[in-house]
């Protein structure tokens, strides 16, 4: 993956985990004041809130463990390296 | 008293675990007492960042709240702490790989090594003012707690002051270590007997759905947004409580002390991610048996109405069982204090005692650290002595004061334009205006609703005015020496994945 590719990813990423955020921060688009219809016994914009809270979850599982674009323990040894280069000058 | 014995047993377990992190060498030197050698597995990890967070506030609290408000409490502390895996990802990614290349133990070390002295001794201050709201809140619980399973027998103030005086044993015994094991066993402990309670509170009715229909026939508004005139659970009600939960758990010790304490990227990445996808389970279903409470045990109110936890597994389990659900309670509350007493003692001996005497030996360094420890839970003890403020509201004027210290966090790790100055001077406007608002009106001007915050809550408005205050006094004031040198470490190439 060149490096304007994996920016670009991330870009896509972090600007979609934003969005997401402001939703499982408020119900803002999808609940209204007063009287909710129910389902499973619950309040249709909890009901909904549940469901974008679990697929914000798998897509963060997704960019964590199974995209290159976050740190892995095979990479360590090298960051620690150089920063401990730096660290002696 | 088969309760208070359970209880007597957690904490003797707890004492025991401590004790033999104590005995096997955890303690020996400071980055072993301080951060576990960094050799914190990813399941240690995991239930100890949960336990530490996951405190008497999201079990008595939330079913309290859950009680009296409805289902607008999944925004406090369940839902809203899902983005934390990104959240605590981009930002404490580098405090991860700095620490243990540094070898930070403090909160303070990244703000000193990036702005200076004065932040490395500013934040741990600020820090220790909003914990103390939250320790005071699992202690508060604590007591509260123990005088409803022992009908009494044991008052308030007994469970406060005893209950603190074992967990400075083991805290001051076991050490990073010993803390995050303990931390873990309450955490799995607490865990189950939620699960427990939940289902059994469900069945009394014939399911979830039978609950829920019983309870909507006869309190409808607690399935509503903005009961009340708008006045509960209004949108921007709700988005002041969840940023507030959200970016206070950015913000407290607990981030900084896991992932210097983690071994891998692996265990960093799956403790950061976890967190969410446990508390929707975890910290849900008090708040689902809160609501089903109102018409199991109805009629309570303020204060009284943070026993529910309490009273309805008293209804609803045989006594043996419903002391193991509310001790799991305890075990909460009581991981919390650790996390917490630990994080700041942490703090305190490392940025604010070392940089008066730099030259100081390590185990010096320790003993202040255990000093700070007892010191911590002595202040908690004594505030909480009289309980004022129902627990939840309490634990989120905490979670807002500390998140005022994210904005120069995020200048040190993302901005190359942030000074010392900006720093300084918003987390300085920032606390003082959440210390003024609690001082003037109490928590609700820092959680409701102000019309002359333009409909924020206080919380919201400190933030902005915070955010505002870093930038404006960034860009107005040049980086000094300090900022200019720690840009190499702060910004190097291999910190950019």
């Amino acid at each position: 993956m060149t490096q304007k590719n994996a920016k670009f990813k991330k870009n896509v990423y972090f600007v979609l985990f934003c969005v997401l955020t402001v939703f499982c921060w408020c119900p803002i688009g999808y609940g209204t004041y007063g009287p909710a219809n129910r389902i499973f016994g619950m309040p249709d914009w909890a009901v909904i809130t549940f469901i974008i809270s679990i697929v914000f979850f798998i897509l963060q599982w997704i960019y964590l463990f199974h995209t290159d674009l976050a740190i892995k323990d095979n990479e360590l040894e090298e960051i620690f390296h150089q920063l401990s280069d730096l660290n002696r000058k | 008293m088969f309760s208070v014995a359970i209880i007597t047993c957690i904490c003797l377990v707890s004492v025991v675990v401590s004790y033999i992190a104590f005995r096997r060498g955890f303690t020996r030197n400071a980055d072993d007492y301080f951060v576990a050698g960094s050799s914190l597995g990813y399941f240690v990890l995991i239930f100890s960042l949960l336990a530490s967070f996951l405190s008497a506030f999201s079990q008595f609290g939330m079913s309290s709240l859950g009680y009296r408000t409805g289902f607008g409490s999944i925004f406090v502390l369940t839902v809203n702490l899902v983005p934390l895996g990104f959240l605590w990802y981009f930002i404490h990614k580098k405090t991860f790989l700095l620490g243990r290349s540094r070898k930070w133990m403090s909160m303070g070390a990244p703000f000193g090594e990036r702005y200076g002295n004065s932040m490395r001794v500013l934040v741990p201050i600020v820090v220790f003012i909003a914990s103390i709201f939250y320790i005071v809140a699992q202690v508060q619980g604590i007591g509260l707690m123990l005088e409803a399973m022992s009908n009494e027998v044991i008052s308030y103030h007994v469970g406060v002051f005893f209950i603190p005086l074992f967990i400075a044993v083991y805290l001051i015994m076991g050490g990073m270590k010993g803390a995050a094991w303990v931390n873990t066993i309450q955490g799995l402990f607490f865990s189950f007997m939620v699960i427990l309670l939940f289902f059994v509170v469900m069945s009394q009715q014939g399911g979830f759905i039978p609950t829920m229909d019983a309870v909507y026939a006869k309190h409808p508004e607690l399935f509503e947004l903005g009961q009340k005139g708008g006045k509960v659970w209004s949108l921007p009600m709700i988005f002041g409580f969840a940023a507030a939960m959200s970016l206070g758990c950015v913000c407290f010790p607990q981030p900084y002390m896991h992932a210097y304490s983690s071994r891998t990227a692996k265990g960093l990445k799956a403790m950061f991610l976890s967190f969410g996808g446990i508390c929707i389970i975890i910290i849900t279903m008090p708040i689902l048996v809160g609501i089903a409470s109102t018409i199991l045990v109805p009629g309570l109110s303020g204060v009284e109405a943070d026993k529910v936890y309490g009273l309805i597994a008293s209804e609803v389990l045989s006594e043996p069982l419903a002391a193991l659900v509310v001790a799991g309670g305890f075990t909460a509350a009581m991981s919390t204090v650790n996390g917490m007493v630990f994080g700041n003692a942490m703090n305190m001996a490392n940025d604010l005692y070392k940089l008066a005497k730099p030259d100081m030996l390590p185990r010096e360094q320790i003993a202040v650290a255990r000093v700070c420890v007892l010191v911590i839970l002595i202040i908690s003890i004594v505030i909480a002595w009289d309980p004022k403020t129902p627990v939840a509201e309490l634990s989120v004027v905490a979670f807002g004061m500390v998140s005022v210290t994210l904005f120069p966090l995020l200048g040190a790790y993302f901005w190359k334009r942030a000074t010392a100055f900006g720093a300084i001077s918003a987390t300085v406007i920032g606390a003082g205006l959440n210390v003024y608002f609690v001082l003037k009106g109490g928590s609700s001007m820092i959680l409701m609703p102000q019309p002359a915050f333009f409909n924020l809550n206080g919380f919201l408005f400190a933030f902005i005015v915070t955010g505002i205050v870093f930038l404006v006094g960034c860009l107005i004031t040049k980086p000094g020496t300090v900022e200019k040198e720690s840009l190499p470490l702060f910004f190097h190439p291999s910190l950019s994945k």
